[in-house]
């Protein structure tokens, strides 16, 4: 059965101050509060984040910049171990983050998608067999043999959004992908999503744009700082916002 | 801890396909629009041998210098570039840890790979030169063999050692890379101990390198085993590993945090 839950999910790290001479990076973390002085600065980026869902939802993360929604979505990954409570992941997952994560510059789309697939862990045959359905679904056409480098974000998005779907992962976790990407790719997009939902995968998808998460999402997680601020169905957290900002 | 540490290393070997495609990769991209390719690798190593053959090697009381040059600088320059690259491995992968879940290993073992495949282009021009020079293949190049294997087998551990370090401490490449540089000085890859006590005695006693490329260097230029470089080797060998996989454990989840 495809589930994910998440309990009581906290993840504090120390912002290290490097010893170099070179100017500071100043660059903030993807979310949380900082607190301390000086050297040790810890950054809060989840703090008791709990929630669980069942095959066939379509989460839809929403909150403002910084609040902890790439940070909960790598954590739901992987990428980032928890330093505080658990999760509990059942199927297979695959993710699409920030477009350039996880592709190469210099190769080609091609080599891309092959090196994407051993990533994933697929077989030769696995990827020859994929290899044609990805380029078609991605409609890159004579660029596939082009290097990545050479993409608009549009391309590069549609090329990430084919291969991550491609081998219908059971759980797909998504960060604010659709901003690239023209509206015909876009619904083709959806509709792939919604299959994929509908086969009781899960979806969980990071975006600001709530036409967009009023569409695809059945169930919404508000973050602020790091925390919930809601965990409802779709239509009891928008039923409540259209309240609070009458137009 | 050290369970963690395993698992990543036993994950990364089973990927094999993934570090030795990223590894080809990384090599393509080093020479992508130039007309000779890869070939450059052979080429430098040709020039810079034949540079220090030309300089030293009239005065030298080696027999055969050219022979003694280019099997100590095939071995010092693999090291060196395993040390330098190392330290930096991390934040030149950053781009790959913070968007897969690959384990950490796996950009180990890419860059062991890597850096074996560019040494194999400098090793055909070492071949030529102990060839033209008149060292023929002997039963004892089969101890620099087990010399190379030693050495192989102990690079993924120093290159975790190496690469944990340089992720908390940034600075350490510009330390390193200046230690690498008056490195190939201190170590004697174009000078000769000649067994006469002093710095020179002390400086080839105590440096590792002296005894990583003596246990390759020697089976071939003076077919002799040298059993107590072997010896200093796998200890050092079994501490690296012993520290890599303590770092490892430890340290795991945290790099993705410090790039």
């Amino acid at each position: 059965m495809i589930s994910i839950r998440a309990e009581n999910l906290g993840l504090t790290y120390r912002l290290r101050q490097k010893l170099t001479l070179a100017p500071r990076d100043t660059r903030m973390p993807t979310g949380g509060h900082i607190e301390g002085v000086g050297r040790a600065r810890f950054v809060t980026a989840l703090d008791d984040v709990s929630f669980s869902l069942e095959a066939g939802d379509r989460l839809g993360l929403v909150g403002t910049n910084g609040a902890g929604k790439t940070t909960l979505l790598k954590v739901l990954y992987g990428i980032y171990e928890p330093t505080k409570g658990s999760t509990a992941i059942h199927g297979r997952v695959d993710a699409l983050f920030n477009i350039n994560l996880g592709f190469r510059r210099e190769a080609t789309g091609r080599r891309n998608i092959v090196l994407r697939g051993l990533i994933n862990g697929w077989s030769n045959a696995d990827i020859e067999k994929r290899m044609d359905e990805i380029i078609e679904f991605s409609e890159l056409g004579d660029f596939i043999d082009v290097p990545f480098k050479a993409y608009s974000q549009g391309m590069a998005a549609r090329l990430a959004f084919s291969v991550a779907t491609s081998l219908e992962p059971e759980i797909l976790l998504m960060d604010e992908w659709i901003g690239a990407g023209d509206p015909s790719f876009q619904d083709k997009a959806k509709k792939r999503m919604n299959d994929l939902a509908e086969k009781a995968g899960i979806i969980v998808l990071a975006s600001h744009n709530h036409g967009l998460l009023k569409r695809t999402c059945n169930k919404i997680l508000e973050l602020d700082k790091g925390r919930v601020k809601a965990f409802q169905t779709a239509e009891e957290w928008f039923g409540a916002k259209a309240e609070k900002a009458p137009s | 801890m050290i369970s963690a540490a395993m698992d990543d290393i036993l994950t990364g070997l089973r990927m094999r396909r993934v570090w030795i495609a990223i590894a080809s990769e990384d090599i393509g991209d080093q020479h992508r629009r130039t007309a000779l390719g890869p070939l450059w690798l052979l080429l430098n190593y040709l020039i810079y041998v034949g540079a220090f053959v030309l300089i030293f090697g009239l005065h030298s009381p080696v027999h055969n210098f050219p022979a003694y040059v280019s099997v100590g600088m095939l071995v010092w320059l693999f090291l060196q570039e395993v040390v330098i690259l190392g330290v930096t491995l991390f934040s030149r992968e950053e781009n790959f840890i913070q968007g897969t879940t690959l384990p950490l290993s796996v950009y180990v073992l890419k860059l062991t790979m890597q850096s074996l495949i560019r040494t194999g282009y400098a090793a055909l021009g070492c071949l030529a030169i102990l060839l033209l020079t008149g060292t023929m293949p002997t039963l004892s190049w089969l101890w620099s063999l087990l010399g190379i294997i030693q050495i192989v087998l102990t690079i993924p551990a120093a290159i975790i050692v190496f690469a944990i370090a340089g992720a908390f401490f940034p600075d350490l490449q510009f330390i390193v890379s200046n230690l690498m540089r008056v490195g190939m000085f201190l170590t004697p890859i174009f000078w000769v101990y000649g067994g006469s006590g002093g710095f020179r005695d002390r400086l080839y006693q105590w440096n590792p390198f002296t005894h990583f490329i003596e246990i390759v260097r020697l089976p071939i230029t003076e077919g002799q085993v040298p059993v107590h470089s072997f010896a200093i080797c796998f200890f050092i060998a079994a501490a690296l590993w012993i520290m890599g996989i303590l770092l490892l454990g430890k340290f795991r989840k945290q790099i993705v945090f410090v790039l």
